[in-house]
């Protein structure tokens, strides 16, 4: 191929080591500097030494935990970082659900599925919002309940379900 | 093994994974750019790092990968950019590694940290950061004055010490 060298490869010699170690040092300071002024300077940037926990979805082999309720008009509901269950029927997820909203069908009589509870783990989110039909008793607080035993963490459910999460949805959409 | 090793083809393929590993770079660097707070949580699920290590490293790798990524493009100090990327990639073969054999269950940041059931963290992602190890390693020795801005500044230098005074 015209254009690249096809000279004979020769071990690296220690001299180039050092030079590479020493190039790769300066991109590093400099990378720092960079990101440092950069996160500094962006209106969405994060502090330098974070002070709390972070709440991550780990699912635990031994943990357990409660679901507690969340009004429906509560910021951290419509939060990027929270992930949005629907403990509904697929039927009713079709027929309204939150942008986002993930539909994991709440059985009384079945255990939610491993997969399920994976694919809630997984998702990389802050905190787990259910919503069921906001009936007593509600799905969406029985599937909180459920999947906060299976080790899910920062777990809550919309207290009134469903019905409630509309108005306040269409609410914030009037906003 | 002498003759294995001075093979003409190595260029060429040392090129071809310069490239490959570049675009993987640039690829992977942009959500992390876009979205500190996303990688900073992606960081902190491996819970590996101190508490006080997560948000400096969210603030700073990404933009080592942009650089590792740029110099690989146009062939600018490739060996210290195969270098870095060596580094970032035992870095994260040991993260994940840990995180594997913890059985954690979870994505592993590494691209877009988007709800990530369908690509979560096993022996075939150990598997993959070791290759990209391994390209880094084989970069880093073969692709000897590269296609790039190093060559071009070699030929320069090389002229300049040859014209007449």
């Amino acid at each position: 191929m015209p254009g690249i060298e096809s000279a004979a490869v020769r071990p690296v010699p220690l001299h180039s080591l050092r030079v590479a170690v020493r190039d790769a040092l300066l991109v590093l300071v400099a990378c720092a500097a960079v990101g440092a002024a950069t996160n500094a300077l962006r209106p969405g940037g994060i502090a330098f030494v974070q002070r709390s926990e972070y709440e991550i979805l780990v699912p635990c082999p031994e943990g357990s935990g409660d679901a507690h309720a969340i009004q429906a008009d509560d910021p951290t509901v419509w939060d990027t970082r929270t992930l949005l269950v629907d403990a509904r029927s697929a039927v009713e997820h079709q027929r309204w659900h939150p942008t986002g909203a993930i539909a994991v069908p709440f059985d009384y009589l079945e255990p939610t599925s491993p997969e399920q509870v994976r694919r809630i783990a997984s998702s990389g989110a802050g905190r787990v919002v259910v919503f069921g039909d906001g009936n007593n008793p509600d799905s969406g607080e029985q599937l909180a309940r459920e999947i906060a035993g299976k080790g899910i963490r920062n777990v809550r459910f919309v207290e009134g379900g469903a019905p409630l999460l509309e108005k306040a949805a269409a609410v914030r959409g009037a906003r | 093994m002498r003759a294995l090793f001075n093979w003409r083809g190595h260029a060429i393929f040392a090129l071809a994974a310069r490239l490959y590993l570049a675009a993987i770079f640039l690829f992977a660097c942009w959500h992390k750019i876009l979205e500190p707070a996303a990688f900073a949580l992606d960081i902190a699920t491996y819970q590996i790092l101190p508490l006080g290590l997560v948000n400096p490293l969210a603030i700073v790798l990404p933009w080592v990968e942009l650089a590792a990524g740029l110099m690989l493009l146009s062939g600018f100090r490739t060996r210290a950019a195969a270098l870095l990327v060596a580094g970032m990639m035992v870095m994260f073969t040991v993260a994940i590694s840990i995180a594997v054999a913890k059985g954690l269950d979870m994505s592993c940041g590494c691209f877009a940290s988007q709800g990530s059931a369908e690509d979560p963290i096993s022996w075939r992602t150990i598997l993959r950061d070791a290759s990209w190890l391994f390209l880094a390693a084989y970069v880093f020795i073969f692709d000897r004055r590269p296609l790039g801005l190093d060559r071009l500044y070699r030929r320069r230098k090389s002229a300049a010490t040859q014209e007449p005074s």
